[in-house]
């Protein structure tokens, strides 16, 4: 009885508090600035969806870069003008035109003094945005979607076990060779070899597709039985037209490592959704804006539940149908264009 | 003769008591613990369904609060299993979002149940109401932070049922146990107890013949005999030494 | 001594006759519980089947909805494999197609399953359209078999086996307790015949035996003792009449003789110098007239005090194998301080209260009288654990067991000077062997009844038990006499003062003893028992019980190798060495953690523990009085002693600390392995400091 009634007291005080702080919240609504590269993805979608799930009053401004990385002064200088609490930016590109390098800072022209929360940079410390993840050190936080390279493996794993797998990169983005260089470190954990070829660069040392296609069949001649593709920005553009068809064409499995990968048609993947990004990104805002935690202080993440993607149509095209307790939790894609893979339900 | 006896009977009861009491409450405890497991696990297994679905939802960017299948998916739910007598989806303030039951949307759930899932480890937590149990699990989001919590709740009286089917055939065993064991161990005791109330029967009978100037008795075989005997001898010497000194008294005069 | 052997080999013949029948009685019971764990468990268990087989034939009719041919399913035997990890009971699963061929199986195959899948019944199934579900004995399991149909089209059937040994299984874990149950009725039996018969037959018989000594040597004085009227009773006062006579007619003889001599003529004297010689002789030989007062203390009533100390006690031991696990669950961050050291906070602290209230609570317990001080201590623990009982968070719960602490320390201290009270120099160690026994007996009952309570009913009606049974103890308390006995020589006892504590301290001989023996040894004593064991045991998912069984154990150990070691450490003088092997074979008990992960290891652990403890303790406090003797002779026997005790029991409250600071460095295993590694290098240390001749057994002091 003591017990009910001293709990029933100390939930009085806490009820009473928070009804304090949002009263305090209601009066004014949290004014976030909005950096996109190429218009409004998912993740702006899931950062507004947070706020308005956990009703916290927000006012977003938000500007788009269009991919054209001239306006980005005029919006800095907008930012200075209008003072916002807190600035947003999409992507590694915008987020060091906003911040800056955490060894470069220029005060004339990087925000220093407004909190900044980024989302959707792949590699944070490399790209020198932060130093360490777990403490920033600076007035920059934020979360980045590539899922941790072991992760991705157990992945594939689960779908079909492996003993050999094959990766093509390109040699000159640093991200795609760190990523390379982790692959191994886990197939050195795990016992399976791994067998990586760098695409091929031309005379000015730019990277060309020329050979990827036999690239890849070498790949399967050579017994490998994934094919990896990284969260390599190169390969992405050349991979629906030249690296997919040529592993159908032998029967290779492709493992994506961003849902953009999964689209040009790799048989599964382990991908975060943009919407969850855009949702703990605004995760992260809150800690910031309600609960007035220095960015400092709050560590960079991920996501510690992905989507393991899986289309239905290339499992059933390589004749390789996903395991059984997969169809509990992966997301299972059947593209609509055509009516003979539509799900009977 | 006889308190001894009896007293040590006494032992024999109150221990036996203890013991098979003992071994009673285990059987009983043991045996609803089980069943209580076996019907959660049940229970659970509904859960983790709606948790699969919840997720994969959560997943492809659907509101927690806005899920519209939620109702449908809670009834098919349900209907699988005829224990459960209704499932509620819950928010952090323990507010009803979903519901089989229409009438419980927007209501708040009692304390007992946001205490629980709070206290709990792991995602999976449970408590129990008036005549029925409730087994929860807490709905983890991508970053694993929760979002809301799954609550079903399903009848205490199958549980309760089978707990008292059991228990009675446990007490009936050992009230029969108990009563075998009254009858039994006192006369076992009794053959053991004899012995030693044989001797003490022979320290008795030495005791009224302590004085006596008869030769030592013939052995009984009990524990005492050497210790009685030396009683005898050394009571015999001194009243030899004393009916010498008597003489040598009575000679003179 | 004939009566003390003869009654207690009457005592085990009693308790074995009492515990065959338990067993039995016990058998009657189990094979009951079997029948009715049978009939009832099974039917819900294929309930479970059922479910679980619903929600795996869910998934393969998503999956044959995405298009995959039936037979052409991938990994259905990985989903079978998760199931049976959830649910231990199922044995084997298979999903057979139409024609009762089997497409995919995992587990135990049961005899007789083939034939039982083209089993035409069986085979209908597949052709149900309802949820119905099918159980059948087959071989060694009950199967359970469903449809798996696709809107109408049948496509194959799920089976379900649940191990029919699973009732075994459960029952087993049943019968773990029983077993502990045996054991602790047994020592119950022989307290409670002890307690029943024992109090005034035990000093009756003892008196007897010394009677029947004391005339063999010849003395016939008249002891003035009051008789009880029962059959020993009655016999020591035949005894005493047979006494009363002879000295009458000693009395006699001599009145008679002198009276003559005085009215003797010379050649009289002449005749009555052979009288007079034979008298000369008598009175050499034999002795007769008044026993002086009886310096051996009060014999009867000593045996009363071991029911209240085994009950007190007793509560609480109940405590051991669950308290830490109970505050963690009540836990409040405390800033700065690791969850992993709050833990240990409440015991460091009972540990502490007993150990620095001790010396002073004797003489309090000897100025308002030892029965007072005994009911206010068990009044204080029945509040504490009462408390205990309804705590809201650790800090109130850090009161209420200080209340306990401040209780168990009263009552202890109270109960020893009891029995010192009433123990004169002959009987003192028989008289502590009886206070060791009762709180032994309750070390070996407690931790393991406690952690089957707790499992059960919980741990706050564990700790009202507990309550309840510090009240059954007031109640015997209460019936201890009121008198109070003070001996002649007794000195006033005071606590050491921080002069000698600090002068002590610096004492090489003293402080080796105590620095690399007692403290280690409670310092592994508290943090393994105390702290590591229950804790360690829940974290890895096992349950209070186990804790307990493993406690018991260890008391066990003692109980039964402590008189032994005491004994021959007496007999051979070497007690250094009985210390020395004590402490490295406690030593060498948590590193057996380093052989095996599994947590059987611990029973190995807690029983070299056990021999090692009881090898070095008996022989450890006597060495102090060997070795320290300037020391004693300085500062006096009482101070040294004093000293040494509190240190010790210091050891005692630094245990749980020094324990959960490695854990936070090692975690649990490396802790076990940290502290025996600890215990072992200063056991070795005191080998290697009293191997030099200083240490060499001198003439026993005058204790």
């Amino acid at each position: 009885m003591i017990r009910a009634a001293l709990a029933l007291v100390i939930v009085a005080f806490a009820l009473a508090a928070d009804g304090d702080a949002q009263a305090q919240v209601q009066t004014r609504p949290y004014r976030i600035y909005a950096i996109t590269f190429r218009g409004m993805t998912d993740v702006e979608k899931g950062f507004q969806d947070y706020f308005s799930a956990r009703r916290i009053p927000v006012q977003i401004t938000f500007r788009d870069l269009n991919r054209d990385n001239t306006r980005m002064p005029g919006f800095l200088e907008e930012i200075r003008r209008t003072k916002p609490d807190l600035v947003y930016t999409w992507g590694t590109g915008v987020t060091l035109g906003v911040a800056g390098t955490y060894d470069q800072v220029d005060p004339q022209v990087h925000i220093t003094d407004i909190p900044i929360v980024f989302t959707l940079v792949a590699a944070p410390v490399l790209a020198k945005v932060v130093r360490d993840l777990k403490n920033p050190g600076r007035n920059v936080t934020g979360v980045f979607h590539v899922a941790p390279t072991e992760a991705q493996i157990r992945a594939m794993a689960s779908y079909r076990p492996f003993k050999s797998l094959g990766i093509l990169y390109t040699p000159t983005e640093q991200n795609s060779v760190v990523v390379v260089e982790e692959v191994r470190e886990v197939s050195r954990r795990l016992g399976f070899s791994v067998i990586a070829k760098p695409l091929k660069l031309d005379a000015n040392k730019k990277v060309t597709s020329e050979g990827a296609a036999d690239m890849v069949r070498e790949l399967k001649q050579q017994n490998v039985e994934w094919l990896y593709l990284p969260p390599d920005t190169y390969l992405g553009t050349i991979a629906q037209k030249t690296v997919i068809p040529a592993a159908m064409a032998v029967g290779l499995p492709a493992f994506a490592s961003t849902e953009q990968l999964m689209e040009t048609g790799a048989v599964a993947g382990l991908v975060s959704r943009y919407h969850s990004i855009g949702q703990f990104t605004a995760y992260k805002a809150e800690q910031i804006l309600v609960n007035k935690v220095s960015p400092a202080k709050i560590p960079v993440e991920t996501l510690t539940r992905f989507a393991l993607q899986v289309r239905m149509d290339i499992a059933e095209q390589l004749k390789l149908p996903p395991p059984l307790p997969m169809f509990n939790y992966a997301e299972l894609i059947v593209p609509k264009v055509e009516e003979a893979a539509a799900p009977k339900q | 003769m006889g308190t001894i006896r009896v007293r040590f009977i006494i032992v024999a009861l109150v221990v036996s008591f203890f013991a098979v009491g003992m071994a009673a409450f285990l059987n009983y405890f043991k045996y609803k613990s089980t069943i209580s497991g076996i019907v959660k696990s049940r229970v659970l297994v509904i859960g983790r369904n709606i948790e699969n679905s919840v997720q994969a939802s959560l997943s492809v960017g659907m509101q927690f609060m806005e899920l519209g299948t939620m109702n449908a998916l809670l009834q098919r739910e349900k209907a699988s299993d005829r224990l459960i007598r209704g499932i509620d989806v819950f928010d952090q303030t323990g507010q009803i979002l979903y519901s089989t039951e229409r009438p419980r949307v927007g209501e708040k759930v009692a304390n007992s149940w946001t205490e629980a899932a709070a206290r709990s480890k792991t995602t999976e937590w449970g408590t129990e109401a008036a005549d029925e149990y409730v087994a929860g699990i807490s709905l983890k989001n991508n970053f694993d932070l929760t979002v809301g919590f799954l609550a079903m709740r399903y009848s205490a009286e199958e549980v309760e049922r089978a707990a008292k089917v059991a228990g009675r055939e446990i007490l009936l065993a050992s009230i029969f146990s108990f009563l075998g064991i009254a009858l039994i161990a006192p006369l076992a005791l009794i053959v053991v107890i004899r012995r030693f109330e044989r001797d003490l029967r022979a320290l008795e009978a030495a005791a009224s013949h302590l004085e006596d100037r008869s030769e030592p008795a013939l052995p009984t075989g009990s524990a005492f005999d050497s210790a009685i005997g030396n009683l005898r001898s050394s009571l015999r010497d001194a009243n030899v030494a004393l009916d010498d000194l008597r003489a040598k008294l009575d000679s003179v005069s | 001594m004939l009566e003390k052997n003869y009654l207690w080999r009457i005592y085990w013949r009693l308790a074995g006759v009492i515990m065959v029948c338990v067993v039995v009685a016990l058998a009657v019971v189990s094979y009951f519980s079997h029948r009715v764990f049978d009939r009832e468990l099974v039917p819900e268990t294929e309930q479970k089947a059922a479910t679980v087989g619903a929600s795996v034939r869910a998934l393969v009719l998503k999956a044959t909805g995405y298009g995959i041919d039936f037979a052409q399913l991938y990994g259905v035997e990985q989903t079978f494999a998760e199931v049976f990890e959830e649910n231990p009971e199922f044995a084997y699963m298979a999903i057979t197609n139409t024609d009762g061929n089997v497409l995919f199986a995992r587990g135990t195959e049961p005899i007789g399953a083939r034939t039982h899948f083209r089993n035409p019944v069986v085979l209908q199934i597949a052709h149900e359209t309802t949820d119905l579900s099918k159980a059948a004995r087959v071989g060694q399991q009950y199967i359970v078999s469903m449809p798996i149909n696709d809107a109408g089209k049948p496509l194959g059937v799920l089976h379900v086996g649940i191990d029919a040994a699973f009732v075994d299984h459960v029952l087993l874990e049943v019968l773990l307790d029983v077993v502990v149950v045996l054991v602790v009725s047994l020592f119950f039996t022989l307290e409670l015949l002890n307690f029943m018969a024992g109090a005034r037959l035990a000093s009756g018989l003892g008196e007897f035996a010394r009677q029947a000594d004391r005339m063999r040597s010849g003395d016939f004085t008249a002891t003035a003792r009051i008789r009880a009227n029962d059959e020993i009773g009655r016999l020591l006062r035949r005894i005493d009449s047979a006494i009363d006579h002879l000295n009458v007619r000693y009395e006699f003889l001599v009145g008679e003789l002198q009276d003559k001599l005085r009215t003797a003529s010379a050649q009289r004297r002449e005749d009555l110098k052979p009288a007079q010689a034979a008298l000369e002789q008598i009175s050499k030989r034999l002795r007769f007239g008044s026993a002086p007062e009886a310096a051996d203390g009060d014999e009867m009533n000593l045996n009363r005090i071991r029911a209240p100390l085994f009950a007190f006690i007793l509560a609480e031991e109940l405590t051991r194998s669950y308290l830490p696990t109970y505050v963690n669950q009540l836990i409040v961050a405390i800033p700065g301080i690791s969850p992993q050291v709050v833990i240990g906070l409440p015991i460091m602290l009972f540990m502490l209260i007993v150990a620095l209230g001790q010396p002073y609570l004797g003489s309090w317990s000897e100025r308002v009288g030892r029965r007072k001080a005994m009911l206010v201590g068990a009044v204080i623990a029945t509040f504490g654990f009462t408390g205990t009982a309804l705590a809201y968070n650790l800090y109130d719960l850090i009161l209420w067991r200080s209340l306990c602490a401040l209780g168990y320390a009263m009552v202890f201290v109270a109960a020893q000077g009891y029995v010192l009270d009433r123990t004169g120099q002959q009987n003192r160690a028989q008289g502590f062997a009886l206070f060791i026994g009762a709180i032994m007996v309750a070390t070996v009952c407690g931790p393991s009844i406690g952690g089957i309570l707790a499992d059960n009913i919980g741990f706050r009606a564990s700790f009202g038990v507990s309550a309840l049974m510090a009240l059954a103890s007031i109640l015997a308390i209460v019936r201890l006499p009121t008198t109070e006995v003070k001996l002649a020589v007794a000195k006033p006892v005071r606590g050491p003062r921080m002069r000698e504590i600090m002068a002590l301290i610096v004492n090489r001989r003293f402080m080796t003893l105590t620095g690399l023996a007692a403290m280690p040894a409670k310092i592994i004593l508290t943090g393994v028992c105390f702290y590591l064991v229950p804790l360690y045991i829940v974290s890895i998912g096992n349950t209070s019980s186990m804790a307990g069984r493993m406690l018991m154990v260890y008391a066990v150990m003692m109980v039964l190798i402590v008189p032994l070691s005491a004994s021959l450490s007496d007999a051979t003088m070497r007690r250094d060495r009985y210390v020395s092997v004590g402490l490295i074979i406690s030593g060498l008990s948590g590193l057996l953690l380093l052989l095996s992960d599994s947590f059987l290891v611990l029973f190995g652990v807690v029983f070299l523990l056990g021999l090692g403890q009881a090898l070095s303790i008996a022989a450890q406090s006597a060495l102090v009085a060997e070795h320290c003797q300037d020391e004693i002779r300085i500062y006096g026997h009482d101070a040294v002693y004093g000293v040494y005790r509190l240190l010790e029991r210091l050891g005692n409250a630094m245990g749980p600390l020094i324990a959960s600071l490695l854990v936070i460095l090692w975690g649990y295993q490396g802790s076990f392995v940290a502290l025996s590694a600890l215990v072992l290098f200063c056991g070795i240390a005191f080998t290697i400091a009293t191997h030099g001749p200083e240490w060499q057994p001198a003439e026993p002091a005058p204790s």
